[in-house]
């Protein structure tokens, strides 16, 4: 089973406001090692067309392995609000 | 501004804790939780271990929604091709008091919170902290909503990221270096396919840690729970060990490839997948651990980094119910006493001081440092499975003397400067 | 003005998993009706803009345990008092043993100028309550509520239809039914949440109203609760992207799911 549909069985209520913001000029001026593309679990960080990093904030598990393993300060990353988020059943 | 005795951030079982002791001693308590109940959050590997905090609240634990007491402990060193399993099947592990169960947080953290409304404590679910209040070092309140929210004593249980704390300067921001990322499925099995291929009686649970290859070398493990009728299948990765590869690897690839292993397959199989999850753990022990307590303040549970993780046993929540207790026990005597200073909530950290709780963790101080030797999973692992593959192997050609290969394959691999220093250094774990 | 809300407390449907094609209804949690909320906001602001009014929830289930949470959040978002109906007959109930409930709760209750309720549930949205306790009461009932100002013959509403809109009048008592665009349900504080619960709460059971369990059975019976079997369409649009673009629009006006 492929990350999405691993994902799709999660409860995620999904908020308007993203709870997860890039700052893509630090990822572009001075991050190499982009470690958000391979350290969440989920998959969610892609770098789109134009060559920028873009995160699917919607199918978060809140973890914050991007978070802690962003040497660069490039996210803005909070916990959605109340509400909001992934629901975990069993946990 | 309005104000409550005091407010408890974050409904996780250190949270809940505390507010279960406040409540019990009459307390006005406010828990404050993001998620749509307790435990909607939070995930575990996941096994408690009661023994440690069976006599703080004793008479909860009758009723708490456990699922299997672990009665078999395997672990497996994983190595290129080859692995060794020990097995430990202990008569005592299998007899009440059992020591750990197996646990699912949404269940158990559910079942805490109702138990401290019981008793009279408010949980606040939906509803997330936006900010703690400061008034010079000293910690007012919270943020909510747009609501300030006053109390005596604020207890931190913000979980191990502790982005509010570390905001207002009361700890420091996770680092790489300190933090694994774990996660894991669950896979729904019928109880009897799991008490027939873990060979357990009735009701009775397995625990099973893996080593080495698992994580292509990188430190960190792979872990199976047994539940009432489902399996937690799950990867712990130190975060510095992933960005430190060389070749990168998708954090997510590691757990399926674990589970296409030829001797993990048949463990799986069968099992419908029903949820995929994740979470911080911090390991860094004792030397990580920030200020316990200040003016109006305590910080408990993973927020305060109470968790040791010493390869075979991997502790967190047991910390976090203990870490809660005392904070309970402190609030109440400095509330008591009408002194909610540093001063007044010092009793806290000698509370913790004086229990298991940072007794252990000092005792695997150095249990961080051997951790980050990598060749603790690629070089034994695979040394100790190849050593046995070896005695095991009947070729073509006449074999050697069964001392000879193992001699040989101990000189080897074990009796070199290298590895008797890191055996050397392992003393002190 | 007295006005009652009556509120229903649901399992939150998004929680739930299907297993062998039926729904795990264990251990999901519960949640207030959506529409419900808005009725309670359209009830405090009421009585905000009338004055010398109270605003009185009114809930039936079949234990305490399931409506706590409904109870505390809309007290905490203002109701003044809160009327329990609570009895295990009321497990097995239907739309017309809910209504019968409500009716007799109200008559005990005696007072009461407005009943608000939501034009229907977050689960089965049958929409038959509101309209089936006003025939019980014998009191006008205006469906489908997007604004209402007391004043008139007692209370002036602007009712949503598909197509217009229909303003009218009704004398008081009356029971009104709202529609979401109303308003924006208010998000209670969280010192309003610890306070909700020091506010008047009466709770009765079936038999304090005078009602026999028999007159709650529920006159239908479940035969099977199974999940639809989804089956896909497979259809495959070829050519470039402006003829699958348009094939897409033609299969999706085909199916109905665009242009109705």
């Amino acid at each position: 089973m492929n990350i999405e549909a691993k994902l799709g069985l999660d409860v995620f209520k999904i908020d308007k406001e993203r709870h997860i913001t890039i700052d893509v000029e630090v990822c572009n001026r001075v991050c190499t090692d982009k470690a958000c593309l391979y350290v969440c679990p989920a998959h969610l960080y892609e770098i789109d067309d134009q060559g920028n990093n873009t995160v699917n904030f919607e199918g978060c598990l809140e973890c914050g392995t991007c978070l802690i393993s962003c040497d660069h300060q490039a996210l803005d990353w909070h916990y959605p609000r109340g509400e909001y988020g992934v629901q975990y059943r069993m946990g | 501004m309005e104000k409550v005795d005091c407010i408890i951030v974050g409904g996780g079982l250190a949270g809940l804790s505390a507010a279960y002791g406040l409540a019990s001693e009459g307390l006005e308590v406010m828990v404050v939780e993001r998620g749509d109940y307790s435990g909607a959050k939070n995930v575990t590997g996941g096994r408690l271990y009661l023994s440690p905090i069976r006599d703080i609240y004793p008479e909860l634990w009758e009723s708490a929604p456990f699922e299997r007491p672990v009665t078999r402990e395997l672990v497996t060193l994983m190595g290129d091709g080859a692995s060794t399993t020990i097995e430990l099947a202990s008569d005592r592990f299998a007899t009440a008091p059992h020591q750990s169960y197996t646990v699912l947080r949404a269940r158990l953290d559910q079942w805490l919170a109702d138990q401290v409304m019981e008793k009279g404590g408010m949980v606040i679910t939906k509803n997330r902290v936006d900010e703690i209040l400061m008034e010079g070092d000293k910690v007012i309140g919270i943020r909510a909503g747009g609501d300030d929210i006053g109390a005596d004593v604020t207890i931190i249980a913000e979980g191990v990221l502790g982005l509010l704390s570390s905001k207002v300067g009361l700890r420091e921001q996770p680092t790489a270096r300190d933090h694994a990322l774990g996660y894991k499925e669950i896979l729904e099995l019928p109880s009897s396919v799991i008490q027939d291929r873990w060979h357990l009686n009735e009701g009775e649970g397995a625990a099973h840690l893996f080593m080495g290859e698992v994580t292509k070398g990188m430190m960190g493990g792979g872990f199976l729970y047994t539940n009432k009728d489902s399996i937690s299948l799950g990867i712990v990765v130190g975060m510095e060990a992933m960005r430190e590869r060389t070749e990168k690897v998708e954090s997510h690839t590691l757990l399926d490839a674990f589970k296409e292993l030829p001797h993990i397959r048949p463990l799986v199989e069968g099992g419908t997948l029903v949820e995929y999850s994740a979470h911080a753990i911090p390991e860094g022990g004792i030397a990580k651990v920030p200020k316990l307590f200040g003016d109006g303040y305590l910080m408990v549970g993973d927020a305060a980094g109470l968790a040791l993780n010493a390869l075979l046993t991997v502790r967190g929540m047991d910390f976090a119910i203990a870490s809660g207790f005392y904070a309970a026990r402190a609030v109440a005597d400095a509330k008591n006493r009408g002194d909610c200073s540093a001063a007044g909530l010092a009793q806290y950290e000698q509370s913790l001081r004086s229990s298991f709780v940072l007794k252990d963790l000092e005792t695997a101080k150095e249990i961080p440092h051997i951790m980050e030797n990598p060749r603790l999973f690629t070089h034994y692992p695979q040394a100790v499975s190849g050593l046995l593959e070896k005695l095991y192997t009947i070729g073509p050609h006449p074999s050697q003397k069964l001392s000879s290969t193992v001699i040989g394959g101990v000189r080897k691999d074990f009796m070199n400067a290298r590895t008797l220093k890191e055996l050397l250094a392992m003393r002190k774990i | 003005m007295d006005i009652v809300v009556s509120v229903k407390t649901n399992l939150d449907l998004q929680m739930i998993r299907i297993k062998n094609r039926e729904p795990v209804l264990e251990a999901i949690p519960y949640k207030t009706g959506d529409l419900d909320k808005n009725a309670v906001e359209a009830a405090l602001q009421l009585r905000d803009a009338v004055g010398e009014s109270k605003v009185i929830v009114l809930t039936v289930a079949e234990s305490n345990r399931k409506v706590r949470e409904t109870i505390k959040e809309v007290l905490a978002m203002g109701a003044d008092e809160a009327v329990l109906i609570v009895d295990p007959a009321l497990e097995s109930t239907d739309q017309a043993g809910v209504a019968r409930t409500l009716a007799a709760a109200l008559q005990k209750i005696g007072s009461y100028d407005l009943v608000l309720f939501g034009e229907g549930s977050s689960d089965d949205y049958s929409g038959q309550v509101g309209p089936r306790v006003a025939e019980l009461l014998g009191v006008p009932q205006i469906g489908y509520a997007r604004q209402i100002t007391a004043g008139g013959a007692g209370v002036l509403v602007e009712r949503s239809m598909d197509e217009y809109i229909e303003t009218l009048e009704a004398p008081l008592p009356a029971v009104l039914t709202v529609v979401s665009e109303i308003n924006e349900p208010r998000i209670p504080s969280l010192m309003n949440i610890m306070k909700a619960g020091k506010k008047p709460t009466e709770e009765w059971s079936l038999a304090d109203l005078g009602l026999d369990p028999a007159a709650v059975a529920s006159s239908c019976e479940t035969l099977s609760n199974l999940a639809e079997e989804q089956d896909r369409k497979h259809i495959m649009l070829e050519g470039g992207a402006a003829e699958q673009a348009a094939g897409l629009v033609n299969a999706l006006l085909k199916e109905g799911i665009v242009g109705r």
